[in-house]
């Protein structure tokens, strides 16, 4: 264990500065853009209103006050990191004086729930299918599973969500269209809610799933036809091991290794939000706060939601590199 | 191989489950326990409300305005109608008459209604104005604070139904302050806010309404907002107009312009704010029910304000009119009308928007002067103007669009818009050359010998249809050989536009008031004074950055002129005269909202036909859509 505790201190190291050069360069870019939050509100503020000019310089400096932009560049780095380091984001531009970390709590259960069960849901299914495609070649119904994947996976994800949209929306209006849950319903765990809220995600998620089917079925299938060709499956096939066994066994759990580590890095990305897919279905989560914000000018939002989605990944990846060794004795500790 | 059968067949058994839980037209984007008979829905354009619990309207930026809160439950001293209004123009709303002024305009004396009541049962009096007043100038981070801060030297209520404001300077547009057009300053509690610790970190919540509905309930998600009428709704300045019609106003986020069209044809969705022409043809066609300002084409409702190409004057290429107006008549409206509109343009010649009452006092009044028009190419006279343009526009739609083109000229006038500047490539030419320009080689050079480059700023996708117009003016003017290009700001255009960093744009610099005829909305900010130097920042509005003495002359007469004063409008045609011959902005079109009203639920939304009121429902006077509407069944 001496071997895998050193590589555990290296991985957790490297782990830290991919996290600080992730955050530093999100802090560069989000303040090099050339979009004042500044300007944005008193824009937003002046757009209709007869507001004389002399009084939007005042109110230009009021707002630099408020929003405390005030300070060297090197002062607002520092300041910066003393709230990452606190865990405090400091509040929101655009929706001034609101704190981020509230935003984003408000946003992150929404797009974690739709994207989690979504995520998982492709993913299982994927690779079950895929596997078997792989296994039972000659099976039709698989082969039409392969087609179907093969021509679901090019096709821009906005065309299959306005599809789903139109389709279930409006042809047949079965589904909600927008939002997260039926209007002036109480957010309590009543049936009622959690019902809507399942209905509201069904056509998200349908969206997600079907896309990230075909994408895992694709890929699994072709591992499977790799391990096909290693010789302990042959092996196992001449020894008379039931097929089953040796797809379970042997062909599905070696070839899921690389998978997993998708599924990792995916769940991972969960916290950059769907941005597509909630905007699209008018989904209340962090992908619609981020483009938002984004637009808004409003950096100190937009820095909160890059750093937790730095996070977010860095951990998925770091988990499975942790587990590896663990789990797969192909995997040396070196 | 049957595992995996049975697996797609469970698979299907549970999406089938699913769907076949969901009865069709239910649970979709309604509340579910408000009889649908008395809700409207309308549309938010603010989209999805970040701090959406927020309703402290009076701090700079901090919340919503547009959720219902300006429109339902907020109320000031004066109200004016882009359109003709309920009872003309001009409403005195908590204000029980019009402002009244001194002869100087030092000092403005409001008398105010009584028997107006807060929802919480509180007589709203003088003190609530008065703290208004001074609660936002003590606090530099409310919204009003700078305004008020920099125009009033006192404010006292010598009786409950008296304010007397005093001013620093004479000022004749002071009330317009107090006056809604889309929002203005909105009375505050005194008796709310008096127990405030901080007025600019109180979040207001649950919102005190002066107006005819309360907070019913919203979404902590900010996806939408319920308003519900009051009980004593009677006891409210709205009410003089009537009982307002819906008992519930739901305000929503129903997505993108594609998911707007959805919701309203499954009647989820009573008013759009806005969608693009195209979302608009296509309610048009598909849904019996929907209603636009324009019964037919074009539509879309002429907002008071009007999309131009805005030069910076202060590059050196545009310094000289001849050059601007060059520019001018290389454009084709007729071309730019079908990019950006498909034709649903209401195109304006001069630079006021053809709107509300601005038509009847601006733009028919002025015609015979614009036709008598010159300019001196250097090498002839020219009229450039041509009367007929609105008109060639309808006859061009005409065969695809039928019979919904009207063939009045006055209707075509008012869908259409009168006249245009003459598409003049040789005159174009010859200014240029008398601008000191010349062409080598099939393309343009400046005086000093550089090629003729002009970049046109759009705002890209955040503002699609003027986006098309740019393009299409960028690809006529390469056409005569200028070295045109379009320069997408996307967000940064508020920062450019201040700083000036740009040649020229697509967007407005004129607003009006549209129901009423004075121009100080935007013109008093056309004043030199405050043009920046070149290069650095300067505040907002005169974006073309034009310092004209004759117009400066004419601002410093308005100024000293009440707002009512016949001499406005004269001193407004000397403005657009004036504007006309230098052409500091070549003014395109009224900024057109395709306003989508579906008559399924509610019956008497404003029209054409009748234009009691500007249909955007964003805006604060929009409320009086709520006492003319009426149950469908």
């Amino acid at each position: 264990m001496s071997g895998y505790a050193g590589y555990v201190g290296r991985r957790l190291a490297q782990f830290l500065l991919v996290v600080f050069i992730g955050i530093n360069i999100a802090y560069v870019v989000t303040h090099a853009s050339p979009i004042d939050p500044v300007e944005q509100s008193i824009s937003a503020v002046t757009s209709f209103g007869n507001t004389a000019p002399e009084a939007i310089d005042r109110m230009r400096h009021s707002l630099r006050e408020l929003y405390g932009l005030g300070g060297t560049p090197v002062q607002q780095y520092l300041t910066f990191w003393k709230r990452i380091l606190s865990a405090d984001f400091g509040p929101s531009l655009s929706a001034f004086p609101t704190p981020v970390g509230t935003l984003i709590g408000r946003a992150l259960p929404w797009t974690a729930g739709l994207l989690t069960v979504s995520t998982i849901i492709a993913w299982v299914l994927g690779n079950l299918l895929g596997g078997l495609a792989g296994y039972y070649r000659q099976s039709r119904g698989l082969k039409l599973m392969g087609v179907i994947a093969m021509g679901l996976h090019p096709i821009p994800y906005y065309i299959l969500a306005m599809l789903l949209l139109i389709l279930f929306g409006f042809i047949w209006p079965v589904l909600p269209i927008s939002g997260g849950a039926t209007m002036n319903l109480p957010q309590t765990l009543t049936p009622e809610f959690v019902w809507s809220v399942l209905q509201h995600a069904i056509l998200p998620a349908l969206s997600l799933i079907l896309i990230g089917v075909g994408s895992w079925f694709l890929g699994m299938r072709s591992l499977v036809s790799n391990v096909l060709a290693e010789d302990y499956v042959v092996y196992a096939e001449l020894a008379g091991v039931k097929s089953w066994r040796i797809l379970t066994s042997y062909v599905m759990r070696n070839a899921l290794v690389p998978q997993v580590t998708g599924l990792a890095m995916s769940l991972g990305g969960i916290f950059n939000g769907a941005v597509i897919t909630e905007k699209v279905f008018g989904y209340p989560g962090l992908g619609s706060l981020l483009v938002d914000a984004v637009y808004a000018g409003d950096y100190g939002l937009v820095l909160g939601v890059t750093t937790i989605s730095i996070l977010g990944v860095s951990v998925g990846v770091l988990a499975i590199d942790l587990l590896y060794p663990l789990l797969d004795p192909r995997v040396k500790v070196s | 191989m049957r595992c995996i059968r049975a697996l797609l067949l469970a698979a299907c058994v549970l999406g089938s489950l699913l769907l076949a839980s969901v009865e069709p037209g239910h649970a979709q984007g309604i509340p579910q326990d408000i009889p649908r008979k008395d809700l409207l829905i309308l549309e938010n354009p603010e989209g999805t409300v970040k701090n959406a619990g927020w309703f402290n309207i009076w701090v700079i930026n901090a919340g919503a305005q547009s959720n219902g809160l300006q429109q339902a439950a907020l109320d000031t001293l004066w109200y004016i109608d882009p359109e003709s209004g309920l009872d003309g123009v001009w409403d005195n709303s908590l204000a029980a008459d019009k402002p009244q002024y001194n002869a100087d305009f030092t000092e403005m004396t409001v008398k105010l209604r009584s028997g107006i009541f807060w929802s919480d049962g509180v007589e709203f009096t003088a003190d609530d104005v008065v703290a208004t007043v001074m609660t936002q100038i003590k606090h530099p981070a409310m919204r009003f604070s700078a305004v008020l801060a920099s125009n009033v030297a006192s404010v006292e209520a010598p009786d409950a139904r008296t304010v007397v404001f005093k001013l620093k300077k004479p000022n004749s547009r002071f009330h317009t302050n107090f006056t809604v057009r889309w929002g203005a300053v909105w009375i505050l509690p005194k008796h709310v806010f008096d127990k405030v610790e901080d007025p600019v970190k109180f979040d207001f919540n649950k919102p005190i309404s002066l107006g005819a509905y309360v907070l019913h309930s919203y979404d902590p998600d900010g996806k939408w907002y319920i308003w519900q009428l009051r009980d004593d709704w009677q006891r409210t300045t709205l009410a003089r107009f009537g009982k307002p019609g819906p008992k519930y106003l739901a305000y929503v986020d129903p997505g993108p312009p594609d998911k707007r069209v959805i919701a309203q044809l499954n009647h989820e969705l009573d008013v759009i704010h806005d969608i693009a022409p195209e979302g608009m043809f296509a309610l048009a066609k598909q849904s019996k029910t929907t209603r636009a300002w324009f019964k037919g084409f074009p539509y879309g409702h002429p907002d008071p304000t009007l999309p131009a190409v805005i030069f910076n004057t202060q590059n050196e290429n545009f310094k000289n009119p001849d050059v601007r107006w060059a520019l001018a008549l290389l454009i084709d409206i007729k071309a730019v009308a079908m990019a950006a509109y498909r034709g649903a343009a209401t195109i304006s010649a001069i630079g006021v928007p053809p709107t509300g009452t601005h038509p009847a006092t601006y733009h028919a009044p002025m015609e015979d002067w614009l036709k008598s028009f010159e300019i001196d190419t250097g090498k002839r006279k020219i009229k450039p103007y041509d009367p007929t343009i609105g008109k060639q526009i309808a006859d061009m739609l005409r065969p695809s669009m039928g019979e919904q083109i009207p063939t009045d000229p006055a209707e075509i006038a008012k869908a259409f818009g009168r006249g245009w500047w003459k598409t003049d490539p040789v005159a174009a030419q010859e200014l240029l050359e008398k601008a000191g320009f010349s062409k080598r080689g099939g393309a343009w050079v400046t005086p000093d010998g550089k090629p003729f480059t002009v970049r046109v700023m759009v705002e890209g996708d955040l503002r699609p249809v003027m986006t098309r117009a740019g393009t299409m003016i960028v690809q006529l003017w390469k056409q005569a050989g200028i070295d045109a290009r379009i320069d997408v700001a996307q967000g940064t255009l508020p920062t450019r536009r201040a700083a000036g960093d740009f040649d020229t744009f697509i967007g407005w610099s004129v607003e009006t008031w549209g129901g009423h005829q004075d121009l100080s909305y935007f013109l008093d900010s056309w004043h030199s004074q405050f043009v920046a130097e070149p290069g650095k920042p300067q505040p907002l509005r005169n974006w073309q950055r034009w310092s004209s003495p004759a117009l400066d002359k004419i601002i410093e007469e308005i100024r000293t002129v009440g707002f009512d004063d016949p001499r406005s409008i004269e001193l407004g045609k000397d403005y657009v005269k004036l504007a006309v011959k230098e052409m500091p902005t070549i003014p395109l079109m009224a900024y057109n909202v395709f306003t989508a009203m579906d008559q399924t639920y509610w019956t008497g939304f404003p029209t054409a036909e009748n234009p009691y009121t500007n249909p955007v429902p964003n805006w604060g006077n929009s409320r009086y859509m709520f006492v003319r509407l009426k149950p469908a069944n």
